[in-house]
């Protein structure tokens, strides 16, 4: 029944990737501007345009171009039915192999912030929620106002400026590794993962150092939505038919909590994929303030260089990755929830 | 001290030995904006100057310039009046032949230690001759220059047309001969650029593939292997690169042993890096955060007037630009103290021409560019749209373009325009678009109707490439003629300049031209602005180049 329900899944989530394929290569191709003329420069003369239209293969017909781009024309180049999500036309670098040295950072940054505020916003949450209109309570609200109301870049810098440049307590925002740092031979791509697969112990607490406050930035205004989600499904619960039943049959306390908590996760943990898949594209404004070239600078440099290949690749990794999220989201409402039947 | 104190004092000790970054000679950290995105001058990244600034660390040209006996604003610049020889040791020309005989230096090494010699500068020019790569840069310039067979057939389907010919050939391993096909002046000015700098044939031919026999991909993705100062360490894409020294370098082993240059994209975090000391220099800050430097001690803030400009651009074919009277009028309502104050905090001078002021037959203008709203007012009546009744109909002409990256340096001035434009009865708006949108509108499509540009300058150092770059009509040989001006007056005179082997006779020429220029308000220019570098005091040597790159190799220590 479960391979049945992850099957049709995947399969449903293909049909929506290759429609995204379609819709993407066509709307790019609508945005105001030639690539063309990015690559020529000052050399524009109409044979210099018309050499650069020629590699880019933008003076092919539109439909010769899909074609290409799917995998149906292997001779020119390979396409998506052969693996391949063609070369940048910024760097010529093939975009399968920048997605997987940026999308690694991005995966990391956005993992390691959920799940510190997602131990940060149950406990204050629940917290909140036990002891309605408390001091506690006020206090929750306030934090969650500030964590949710700001932009992340606005706290980035702030955090920077108090931390680095103040305090002296975090290292200097230029990226994953201090410049001077050789990092290691990439294994999985995921710099804290290859450290301490190749035995690097001080490159790995190095780049724990460099995440430190890019992940507090984004734990911490993460943290606000997740906060209000829980404290609000937190007293619906406590309110509930079923957690007065357990109330008067003299059930213990944190077991009535437990019950509540189990009910109040789960439109909690449906935020928080929601999140998890915006903040893969969404976590740009951190990764900049960071310098952590991620896969969201990443997007954002294809878009503004009008870069079709990268802007295509990204957001079918992107979306991807999301679809992968929800499917997981929805097995973890099945288990926790017994009403949901998969 | 109370225990949270105690705790952040600790912390702070042990964090900052950990990160704190060796200020030695040895090496030096270099935050930027960008890094090279490749290394192939005629790859798809050649236009961005983060690119160019690996290329000229890498690769060697053949010829530059003599450093000027006196500094500007305190830096080292070049004397444009004397090239000199670096790859090639001198040469001498020919008139009756147009041929021009180079004398090759020998000994110079690359990063492998391959040694330089004509085959490398055959290689290099029969590279640009292909096209095949995908920005013909090489080719450009070397068309630019008239070097006989440089032409345009080589984008035809004769192949023998991007085969190299005679116009280059070798006459020993240390004597290379470059023909032209017609007098012109600017041979030595774009053996100069970085488009023409010379490659180690070896190594490219190493990496050359049946797809790809120009090595190309090579290029653009993984080095750029030449005769320079600097060898390639490390290249990641987007975020870093760092050189080593070349130890055979012809001119003497750099100072600096390892240069490591980082991609930082926010600008306050590149200058806190730089006033904590993690970083020993610091490029792309805007005005105010130079200037907020200024006055700290060991830190350094150096700027050149050099070839960096801002001017207000309008379209010939968009009305009402296509009124001389308007043209004028928008000179006028310019307050160029005040861009120069609020929007470059003193860092700036008003600009009056159209060639960059310090290059050889830059003449400034004999009309007077002020700020004079008045007169402005009655230049707009005269146009017919008296305090701008009647503009309403071009609202869309009036949408004052400029890059939206730049908001932070660009911002504060469109807005001062913008106010000083409606203050004379133009109902302008603000119209921020992507560079790459920008671009494509002013170079190719060449309908943006009216812009603030402060990013056009001619890397070639001379004021006819100036001219022939900007204002001669693209069907007499033209290149980017991006307000569509066309004046025959101007056509001829820049044909007449371009064979005049008498530099008096041609500076005379191009002085008429430049007159022309401001006649017709062919654009409103309105400041140069410095190049500006803000770096440890423990450095020095710095120099300014017309691309605005940094050689690693002048930097030494104190």
């Amino acid at each position: 029944m479960l391979a049945r329900y992850i099957a049709k899944r995947l399969g449903l989530g293909i049909l929506q990737l290759i429609v995204l394929v379609f819709a993407v290569f066509f709307i790019i191709r609508l945005l105001p501007a030639d690539p063309v003329a990015r690559v020529v420069g000052m050399n524009a003369s109409p044979q210099a345009y018309a050499q650069a239209a020629h590699q880019l293969g933008v003076d092919r017909p539109l439909l010769t171009q899909l074609a290409i781009y799917l995998g149906f024309e292997p001779s020119v180049q390979p396409g998506l039915l052969q693996g391949s999500l063609g070369a940048s036309w910024v760097t010529d670098s093939p975009v399968i192999s920048e997605i997987g040295q940026y999308l690694p950072v991005t995966i990391t940054l956005v993992t390691l912030s959920f799940l510190l505020a997602f131990a940060l916003a149950v406990p204050i949450g629940v917290l909140g929620a036990l002891n309605p209109g408390g001091r506690a309570d006020k206090g929750v609200f306030i934090y969650s106002l500030f964590a949710g109301s700001q932009p992340e870049f606005w706290w980035g810098l702030l955090f920077v400026y108090v931390f680095f440049f103040r305090l002296g307590i975090a290292p200097a925002p230029l990226g994953s590794l201090s410049p001077m740092t050789d990092p290691p031979a990439p294994i999985s791509g995921f710099l804290v993962i290859d450290s301490l697969l190749e035995g690097q112990w001080a490159v790995f607490v190095e780049a724990l150092e460099h995440l430190m406050l890019p992940v507090v930035t984004l734990a911490f205004v993460l943290s606000g939505p997740i906060i209000k989600m829980v404290r609000q499904n937190m007293l619906r619960a406590l309110r509930s038919d079923f957690v007065l039943y357990a109330d008067c049959v003299g059930l213990p306390r944190s077991s009535v909590a437990r019950y509540a908590l189990r009910a109040a996760m789960a439109p909690a943990m449906t935020l928080i994929g929601i999140l998890y898949g915006f903040m893969l594209g969404g976590a740009v404004l951190v990764e900049n303030v960071f310098s952590l070239g991620g896969v969201g600078q990443y997007a954002v440099r294809a878009v503004l260089a009008f870069d079709y290949p990268a802007i295509q690749g990204v957001v079918l990794v992107i979306t991807a990755i999301s679809l992968l999220v929800y499917l997981a989201l929805d097995l973890f409402h099945a288990a926790i929830d017994p009403r949901i039947v998969v | 001290m109370p225990r949270s104190g105690k705790f952040l004092a600790a912390a702070s000790t042990g964090f900052l030995a950990f990160t704190a970054l060796p200020a030695s000679a040895a090496q030096i950290l270099v935050l930027t904006e960008d890094v090279p995105a490749g290394l192939d001058y005629d790859g798809p990244s050649a236009a961005i100057p983060a690119s160019q600034s690996g290329m000229v660390n890498m690769l060697e040209p053949l010829v530059g310039y003599a450093v000027a006996r006196d500094k500007k604003d305190g830096v080292i610049v070049p004397d444009f009046s004397k090239p000199v020889g670096l790859l090639a040791e001198n040469w001498t020309y020919d008139p009756a032949t147009l041929t021009w005989t180079f004398k090759l230096r020998q000994g110079a090494k690359g990063c492998t230690g391959d040694t330089f010699t004509s085959a490398d500068v055959i290689y290099t020019f029969a590279r640009a001759k292909s096209v095949s790569g995908a920005a013909p840069v090489g080719w450009f310039l070397a068309n630019v220059a008239s070097i006989k067979g440089f032409t345009t057939d080589v984008f035809g389907k004769d192949p023998k047309a991007k085969e190299l010919g005679d116009g280059i050939v070798a006459l020993d391993d240390y004597t290379v001969q470059i023909k032209q096909s017609q007098p012109n002046v600017l041979l030595l000015p774009v053996l100069a650029i970085f488009g023409l700098q010379i490659y180690d044939k070896k190594i490219m031919e190493a990496h050359a593939t049946a797809q790809d026999p120009w090595s190309h991909a090579y290029g653009n993705t993984v080095n750029a292997p030449g005769f320079g100062a600097y060898c390639l360490d490390s290249w990641q894409k987007n975020q870093s690169i760092s050189y080593t020294a070349n130890a055979s370098y012809y001119r003497g082993k750099p100072a600096i042993d390892k240069v490591v240059v980082q991609r930082v994209p926010e600008a306050s975090n590149r200058l806190a890096a730089l006033r904590t000391g993690q970083t020993q220099l610091v490029t792309d800050l805007t005005p105010k955060e130079f200037d907020s430097l200024r006055g700290i001690p060991d830190i350094t803030v150096e700027g050149v007037t050099g070839n960096q400009n801002l001017f207000v651009h309008m379209n010939f074919k968009s009305p009402p630009f296509d009124n001389p009277k308007v043209r004028e009028a928008v000179s006028h309502a310019i307050p160029y103290e005040q861009i120069i104050k609020t929007g470059y905090f003193g860092q700036a001078t008003i600009w009056r021409g159209f060639v960059p002021s310090g290059y050889p037959s830059y003449v400034p203008s004999a009309k007077d560019f002020v700020y004079d709203p008045a007169r402005a007012k009655a230049l707009l009546a005269e146009a017919g749209y008296p305090d701008g009744k009647g503009l309403d109909k071009f609202a869309d002409n009036l949408q004052l373009a400029y890059v939206s990256e730049k908001e932070s340096t660009l911002g504060p001035i469109v807005n001062i325009l913008q106010s000083s434009f409606r203050a004379i009865g133009m109902p302008v708006t603000l119209n921020p678009i992507p560079q790459t949108q920008y671009g494509d509108r002013q170079l190719v499509k060449g309908d943006l109707p009216f812009a603030v540009n402060d990013q056009e300058k001619p890397i070639g150092v001379d004021a006819g490439y100036a001219v022939q770059l900007f204002f001669v009509s693209k069907s007499k040989g033209g290149l980017y003629n991006m307000a569509n001006y066309s004046n025959s007056k101007v056509d001829d005179l820049w044909a007449k300049a371009r064979v005049e082997p008498d530099t008096k006779v041609r500076d005379q020429l191009l002085a008429e031209i430049q007159d022309q220029l401001a006649a017709d308000v062919a654009w409103a220019p309105v400041v140069e602005y410095k190049t500006q570098w803000a770096m440890s005091s423990k450095l020095t040597g710095l120099r300014w180049y017309p691309d605005n790159a940094i050689r690693f190799f002048d930097l030494k220590p104190r």
